[in-house]
C-alpha cells in the first residue's frame, strides 16, 4: 500500500464528481484526500485525488477513469516529480503566555501564519507538503488541537503532464 | 426563412430518425406523453409496445446484437426506468449498443420525491457506458447525437438519457443536427504497428498456436478476418460464449466454445498452445476457471481488445495490442503474409485434426450411450434448424447445453447473455431479433424457470405479429442451481423445485400463441415444424429429465485442467 496522487482533467458538468467516485467506490478504493477546483480552461475543471493502493490496482483505476467520456486527462503524478501542497487550519489551545509563545515559536519554524489569536487559543494556518502538515500536526497536538481542518493535497506536476500544455 | 419552434420531444424525434432509428421498444408515461404523442404522428420510427420495461431493453439488446447498431428503448419515470435496470445492465456488460431513453419528473421537481420518481440518473450511473440528465431542451440535438455515437463507438455499450417532462414539452427554436462530441472521449481504434509486429513475430515462430475469439470479433464484424488468420496460421479457435459465431463451429479448426461449460478439447488446446492469440475477450471467470496459472501456461499471451482498461485486467499477458479487432488482424495477417512464414508444426496440425473429429463425434452423435434428454434434445434442435436460424438463450443449463451443443455457423446468431446472466433475457431478446430480421427464423432456447420470468411479453408477440419459437427445456427445476446443489450440496435442492405448473401448452394458447408439448426427442422436428407453420409465436414444451446435468464442467474454485464429468467424452 502506498499514496497515489492522481490528477484529473474533467469537463465542468454535474454528475462528474459522482461517476469519477463512482469508479473508486466500485473497486472498493478508499478515497483519502479530494479536491476540485477550475483550471485553466474555462468549462474544465481540475481533481486531485489522492488513494491507497497497489501500484496494479493504480493502473486499473487509471485506466478506467481514462474511460470515462467526461475526463479529458488523467495523470498520476509521481512525487519526486510534483509540487504536493495541502492547506491546514487548525485551533490550538493555550493554557498560558507560555505555551503561546512556544506555539507560536514553532508555527514560525515551520512557515505557518497566525491567523487569528483568542486568549486561550490560536488559529494557525500553514501551506506545506502533507507530510510536513503530518509533523506539526503531531507537534500541536502537545498542547492541545481544538479543531483541525485540511483542505486534502493539490498537486502540480513539474514536467508537461497533467495540463493542456504540450 | 423563419424556423419554426420545435418541442423537446419533436427535436427527440428528428434526432433518432437523423440517427437512422427505425424501431423502438418501449412503454409510455405521465412524464412522456409528449414524446408519445410526437411518435402518434411521426410514420418513421416503429414503437413497439412491450408488457414490461425490462423486456423492452432486452429486446433494444437482441435488436442491436443481430443487426450490429443500437437499439432503442424507452421508459417512464420512477418504476419504468427503475424496470430498465437489468436489461441496461445486461447490455452494457455485453458491450451490446443500447440507447435509453426514460422520462424524468419536471425539472423544478426533481429531489422532491415526486409521484414516479427516482434517480435514474444516478442508479444508471454504474451500468452504462454514459448517460444524460438534459435540464434545457436547446441541449436535446447535441445530447441524443452523442448518445448515440458514444453508443456505437469504442467498447458499445448503453447510454441513457433522462428526459424531465418540461425539457419535452418546451419549444425552442434550435439547429438540429450538431457534430460537436466530448473532448475527452476517442475511441482508439487503430492498432500501434510495433505492437502489430510483436505479436506476428510471436505468432509466425510458434510451433503450437491457438486463437481464442470473444464477443469483440462479431461485434467488430471481424470474422471474415479472423477466419483468413486461422487458414494462415493453422491455428485452430477457441471461443468465449459471447464469441460463439465468430467462426463457424463446423470449421475443421474450431474447436467450440471453451470455459467453465465448454467443450474440453477447447480447454485441453489452451493448455497446450505455446502462443495464444485473444480477441476481443475479457477473460472472465467463467473463460479461465479460478486458477490463473493454470491458464495457457505454456503460451505467449496476446491480447486485442478495444478497451485499454481490459488489458491486464483480469490476466497478465505479454503482448497488449489495443485498437479494433477488424483493423489489427487485418494487420497481423498483412504483417504475416508479407513474412511468408513456415506453417505450424505437423504434429499440432494432427493435434488438432484428432481434437476436432473427437468434438465432432461427442457432439454430434444424438444417441451417445448415456446422453440425456437434454443433449439429444439439442442436438436435434442443432440439426435441424438451418444455419440462418437465429438462436436465443436463456440463463442456465438450456443456455450452456447451447453453448455447448449448438453448431453455430454465422455471426450474430447466438444471441446469449453472457456478462450479467440475466435469466428471462432469451425471450424478449428474440423478440429484438426476429424484429430486426424478420425475414429469419429465431428460436429461444428456454428453461422453465427462465421463461416464467417474462413469459408475460407472449403479449407483444402476439399483439404485434412477430412469430418467434420458445423451447423450453422443462425440467421443473432451476436447473443450473439444481445441478450445482447436486454435485456440491449433496443433493439439497433447496428453493430449486419449480413444482409442476403452468402448463405451458395452455399458457401459450392463452395468449393466442401455438403450444405444443415434446415427450420425446423424436417428436421435436415435427413440433417445431408445425411451430413455424402456425405462423405464430410460438411455445414448445419439452420434458426432459429433471436431474439431467451439463457435463462436463469445471468446479468451482477449480482450473481450465481439471474439468469433471468427463467419461463421455472421447479421450484424447
Amino acid at each position: 500500500m502506498q499514496t497515489h496522487i492522481i490528477s484529473l482533467l474533467v469537463e465542468d458538468h454535474p454528475g462528474v464528481l459522482t461517476r469519477m467516485s463512482g469508479m473508486f467506490t466500485m473497486r472498493g478504493i478508499n478515497i483519502t484526500s479530494l479536491t476540485v477546483s477550475p483550471c485553466e480552461k474555462e468549462g474544465l475543471s481540475r481533481m486531485t485525488v489522492a488513494i491507497d493502493g497497489s501500484e496494479s490496482e493504480l493502473e486499473k483505476v487509471r485506466k478506467q477513469l481514462s474511460n470515462l467520456i467526461e475526463v479529458v486527462k488523467v495523470v498520476d503524478l509521481k512525487e519526486e516529480k510534483a509540487v504536493i501542497r495541502d492547506l491546514c487550519l487548525m485551533k490550538v489551545h493555550v493554557k498560558d503566555s507560555n505555551a503561546r509563545s512556544e506555539v507560536m515559536q514553532l508555527a514560525e519554524a515551520y512557515g505557518a501564519k497566525i491567523a487569528n489569536a483568542t486568549l486561550d487559543s490560536v488559529i494557525i494556518e500553514l501551506t506545506e507538503e502533507p507530510r510536513t502538515i503530518d509533523r506539526f500536526v503531531d507537534l500541536m497536538k502537545h498542547f492541545g488541537i481544538k479543531q483541525l481542518f485540511r483542505t486534502g493535497v493539490t498537486a502540480i506536476g513539474m514536467d508537461t503532464g497533467g495540463g493542456l500544455e504540450r | 426563412m423563419t424556423r419554426e419552434k420545435l418541442k423537446g420531444a419533436e427535436i427527440v424525434v428528428e434526432e433518432l430518425k437523423n440517427e437512422g432509428v427505425e424501431v423502438a421498444f418501449g412503454i409510455p408515461g405521465g412524464v412522456l406523453l409528449d414524446l408519445y404523442d410526437v411518435l402518434y404522428k411521426d410514420d418513421v420510427i416503429r414503437h413497439i409496445l412491450m408488457r414490461h420495461e425490462q423486456c423492452a431493453a432486452h429486446a433494444a439488446d437482441g435488436y442491436a446484437r443481430v443487426l450490429g447498431r443500437p437499439g432503442v428503448c424507452i421508459a417512464t419515470s420512477g418504476p419504468g426506468a427503475t424496470n430498465l435496470v437489468t436489461g441496461l445492465a445486461n447490455a452494457n456488460m455485453d458491450s451490446s449498443p443500447v440507447v435509453a431513453l426514460t422520462g424524468q419528473v419536471p425539472t423544478a421537481a426533481i429531489g422532491s420525491n415526486a409521484f414516479q420518481e427516482a434517480s435514474t440518473f444516478t442508479i444508471t450511473m454504474p451500468i452504462t457506458k454514459h448517460n444524460f440528465l438534459v435540464t434545457r431542451t436547446e441541449d436535446l440535438p447535441k445530447v441524443i447525437h452523442n448518445a448515440f455515437y458514444i453508443a456505437n463507438t469504442g467498447r458499445k455499450g448503453v447510454v441513457l438519457v433522462d428526459l424531465p417532462k418540461d425539457v419535452l414539452a418546451t419549444r425552442v427554436d434550435v439547429n438540429l443536427h450538431p457534430k460537436e462530441t466530448f473532448t475527452g472521449y476517442k475511441p482508439k481504434i487503430k492498432p500501434n504497428p510495433v505492437q502489430i509486429k510483436k505479436t506476428a513475430e510471436v505468432l509466425a515462430n510458434a510451433e503450437r498456436p491457438l486463437i481464442l475469439a470473444g464477443g469483440g470479433v462479431i461485434s467488430a464484424n471481424a470474422t471474415e478476418e479472423l477466419r483468413h488468420l486461422a487458414e494462415f496460421l493453422g491455428a485452430p479457435v477457441v471461443t468465449t460464449l459471447m464469441g460463439k459465431g465468430a467462426i463457424p463451429e463446423n470449421h475443421p479448426f474450431s474447436l467450440g466454445m471453451a470455459g467453465m461449460h465448454g467443450r474440453i478439447y477447447a480447454n485441453r488446446a489452451i493448455s497446450e498452445c505455446d502462443a495464444l492469440l485473444s480477441v476481443g475477450t475479457r477473460f472472465s471467470d467463467r473463460l479461465t476457471g479460478w486458477q490463473l496459472d493454470q491458464f495457457a501456461p505454456e503460451a505467449t499471451l496476446i491480447h486485442v481488445d478495444i478497451d485499454a482498461a481490459e488489458i491486464n485486467k483480469n490476466l497478465q499477458v505479454d503482448i497488449p495490442l489495443v485498437g479494433d479487432a477488424k483493423l489489427a488482424l487485418e494487420e497481423i495477417l498483412k504483417w504475416l503474409e508479407k513474412k511468408r512464414t513456415t506453417s505450424p508444426g505437423s504434429v499440432w496440425v494432427q493435434r488438432i485434426r484428432e481434437m476436432h473429429s473427437a468434438c465432432e463425434e461427442c457432439i454430434g452423435d444424438v444417441r451417445r450411450e448415456g446422453a440425456s434428454i437434454s443433449d439429444m434434445l439439442i442436438k436435434e434442435i442443432s440439426k435441424v434448424l438451418d444455419d440462418d436460424v437465429i438462436v436465443t438463450t436463456e440463463v442456465g443449463q438450456c443456455q450452456m447445453f447451447a453453448a455447448h451443443y449448438y453448431i453455430t455457423k454465422k455471426p450474430r446468431t447466438f444471441i446469449s447473455s453472457g456478462g450479467l446472466g440475466t435469466m428471462g433475457f432469451g425471450f424478449p431478446a428474440a423478440i429484438g431479433a426476429k424484429v430486426a430480421a424478420p425475414d429469419k427464423r429465431v428460436v429461444d432456447l428456454a428453461g422453465d424457470g427462465s421463461f416464467l420470468m417474462t413469459c408475460h411479453d407472449l403479449a407483444t408477440c402476439v399483439e404485434n405479429d412477430i412469430p418467434v419459437v420458445v423451447c423450453i427445456f422443462h425440467n421443473c427445476y432451476l436447473g443450473m442451481v439444481r445441478q450445482w446443489q447436486e454435485l456440491f450440496f449433496e443433493k439439497r435442492y433447496s428453493n430449486t423445485g419449480l413444482g409442476t405448473i403452468p402448463d405451458f401448452v395452455r399458457l401459450a394458447e392463452a395468449f393466442g400463441a401455438y403450444g405444443e408439448r415434446v415427450e420425446k426427442p423424436e417428436e421435436l422436428k415435427d413440433a417445431l415444424q408445425n411451430a413455424f407453420e402456425s405462423g405464430k409465436p410460438a411455445v414448445l414444451d419439452m420434458i426432459v429429465g429433471q436431474e439431467d446435468k451439463v457435463l462436463p464442467m469445471i468446479p468451482p474454485g477449480g482450473s481450465i485442467v481439471g474439468m469433471i464429468g468427463t467419461e463421455r467424452c472421447k479421450p484424447i
